[in-house]
């Protein structure tokens, strides 16, 4: 029988402070069974941003640092790139959202990616910015009505959104990128399996890995948890497909 | 003895920094500063040490931000028009206390302005432009020499204070060749091993951010930020004075400035003016303390700057006497010559001394 209990890298006294069905809780928690089970927690130093994703470290009971809004990737860039001066390696990684990692932060990220940095980036993607009430993000898709979009996503008035996986996926020095869900157990389950792989990519020195997390937000999709995960799984993959789009950590 | 050799100051600057254990350098290309950049990418790879050419100013200095959570001696630098760009990281790294040395080798504001001679950060540097009430400490060599010193000293207060500094340099410093030696860092290493962050080993984890919901958490962290800064202005102001102990004129200035401004004071000196020169060497601290003694005896204190008028203020804040203050100073370009000050200089104190 197995017996639940919370992962070692989860603060035993933290409580859960996001919205009510909020897919943040899941997708720190599925980070931090993975950091338990390489054995990670004693040798990482994990780099949050602004929005939502800056609150990791009152959860995850390891090393963190908080970036600027966007600049998590050059942060990461740093910390990676100290510690190998003085002949460590530490595994490094980011947790943003979309608007931090593909809008404000899309030079920082897109550079790590082409510089092949050895680091990880874990993108939620909320398809709106969060923390702030639910405006227009980058990744907001057609029609989206946000606070900013009133009328919707409209491609003359507001432009394209960015398919952040699949453009991370173009840069030579990106080894993994990779889209997921978490929507049902099935996809929980496959996402931490994709995590566990971009986090390897980074333990064999291989360079960029990214890994995108479609990822509810009902506050401000103004949709209970259930149709929150039903709005993902029947819309947003039709536009954000789950994928795979890069892997070439053993070429 | 030691031997010196002709250095240019944004060498000297660099190689000081290697010199001193800086193993972390991040930039971009801007001119007056880049020769920094240049020098430090073979040196740093040849040591294995870190250096990256970061996509922009905005990377350089978050990379440093990032580098400077390891607890090492981590350098940036920059110039004018792009160090505006790194101000939000300087905001942040006051508050994480995150030990971050940046070196602003000036160029000519406002906007793009041009790689002519200015001192026009002084207030960017000294009264910062990221958010919310911080400090950063201000370091302003006036020749090569002190661009070797200041470097060291620069690592030293970083790390000591857990706070960014700034190696303010004029552009015609970093850019001008004189005799210097390179000398042995004089500082003490500091241990980090309390704060930096490097994996949760045999401790329990730690977090280094500035973001903080609760709103009496917020106000003690500034608070206790303040006591810092407070500790810093008692402990750390630094200048120099050129004959001010009978001096009926100061005159101020700080960087290159200061040393037209002793060949000035030599001048009136010869013609038995009492003239001194007083030089804020941290332009944060300021030394006001020093300044305010010393212009009890002073008629007149004269502030010369390449810029509009920038330190002025913070030598009006020193001055409590009576003595008058006047600014002599240019924006941009060649440097103030010698006749027009000494002109000036007449043209502000002939009532008192008729006979000049």
């Amino acid at each position: 029988m197995q017996v639940y209990s919370i992962p070692n890298s989860i603060k035993k006294d933290s409580k859960f402070t996001f919205c009510k069905g909020c897919d943040h809780g899941v997708a720190i928690k599925i980070i931090a069974e993975i950091i338990d089970e390489l054995n990670l927690r004693e040798n990482t130093v994990a780099i949050s941003s602004s929005g939502c994703s800056v609150l990791l470290y009152d959860f995850l009971d390891i090393d963190c640092l908080e970036a600027p809004h966007g600049r998590a990737c050059a942060v990461a860039t740093g910390v990676k790139r100290a510690h190998r001066a003085k002949g460590e390696e530490k595994f490094v990684f980011t947790y943003q959202g979309d608007g931090d990692f593909a809008s404000i932060g899309l030079g920082e990220s897109m550079h790590s990616a082409l510089r092949g940095e050895n680091i990880t980036a874990i993108c939620i993607n909320n398809t709106n910015y969060g923390m702030t009430g639910g405006q227009m993000g980058p990744t907001s898709i057609m029609g989206q009505l946000t606070t900013t979009s009133p009328l919707g996503r409209n491609k003359e008035y507001h432009g394209f959104p960015i398919k952040t996986a699949e453009q991370i996926a173009l840069c030579e020095g990106t080894k993994f990128s990779a889209r997921v869900a978490l929507y049902d157990v099935k996809n929980i389950l496959k996402a931490k399996k994709t995590i566990k792989k971009a986090f390897e990519c980074q333990l064999k020195n291989k360079g960029f890995s990214f890994v995108e997390i479609l990822s509810s937000c009902p506050t401000n999709w103004k949709l209970s948890a259930q149709d929150s995960h039903k709005k993902i799984a029947e819309e947003l993959t039709k536009i954000y497909p789950l994928d795979i789009f890069k892997d070439t950590i053993d070429d | 003895m030691i031997e010196k050799s002709l250095l240019k100051g944004n060498i000297a600057i660099a190689r000081a920094a290697l010199n001193c254990g800086c193993s972390c350098y991040f930039g971009y290309p801007i001119t007056p500063q880049t020769e920094i950049g240049e020098f430090l990418s073979l040196e740093m790879q040849k040591r294995n040490l870190a250096y990256v050419c970061a996509e922009s100013e905005i990377g350089a200095i978050n990379m440093a931000l990032g580098a400077a959570s390891s607890g090492q001696k981590v350098m940036a630098s920059s110039s004018s028009c792009a160090v505006a760009l790194m101000q939000e990281t300087l905001s942040y790294a006051a508050s994480d206390e995150l030990p971050i040395v940046l070196v602003n080798v000036m160029r000519a504001g406002p906007g793009q302005g041009y790689i002519y001679p200015s001192q026009g950060d002084y207030n960017q540097a000294t009264i910062g432009g990221g958010n919310g009430d911080y400090k950063t400490i201000v370091l302003s060599p006036s020749s090569v020499q002190e661009c070797i010193e200041l470097t060291y000293k620069s690592f030293y207060l970083a790390q000591k204070y857990r706070n960014p500094v700034i190696l303010l340099v004029d552009g015609l410093l970093g850019q001008m060749a004189e005799p210097a030696t390179i000398t042995q860092n004089p500082y003490p290493d500091i241990d980090t091993s309390s704060w930096r962050l490097d994996g949760a080993k045999d401790r329990p984890s730690r977090n280094i951010h500035s973001l903080e919901p609760n709103q009496n958490k917020l106000n003690q962290h500034v608070l206790k930020l303040y006591q810092k800064y407070q500790q810093i202005e008692q402990s750390e102001p630094d200048w120099e004075e050129y004959l001010c102990d009978d001096a009926e004129i100061i005159l101020t200035a700080f960087g290159t400035m200061a040393r037209s401004a002793k060949a000035i004071c030599n001048h009136f000196r010869e013609q038995g003016i009492k003239m001194g020169v007083f030089r804020p060497i941290t332009l944060y601290p300021f030394p006001y303390k020093r300044l305010r003694e010393l212009s009890f005896k002073a008629k007149y204190i004269i502030d010369i700057e390449m810029n509009m008028g920038q330190m002025l203020k913070d030598v009006r804040l020193g001055v409590l006497s009576n003595s008058q203050i006047s600014f002599i100073g240019k924006p941009v370009g060649d440097w103030l010559k010698k006749e027009e000050i000494i002109n000036a200089i007449k043209n502000i104190i002939k009532e008192q001394y008729a006979s000049i």
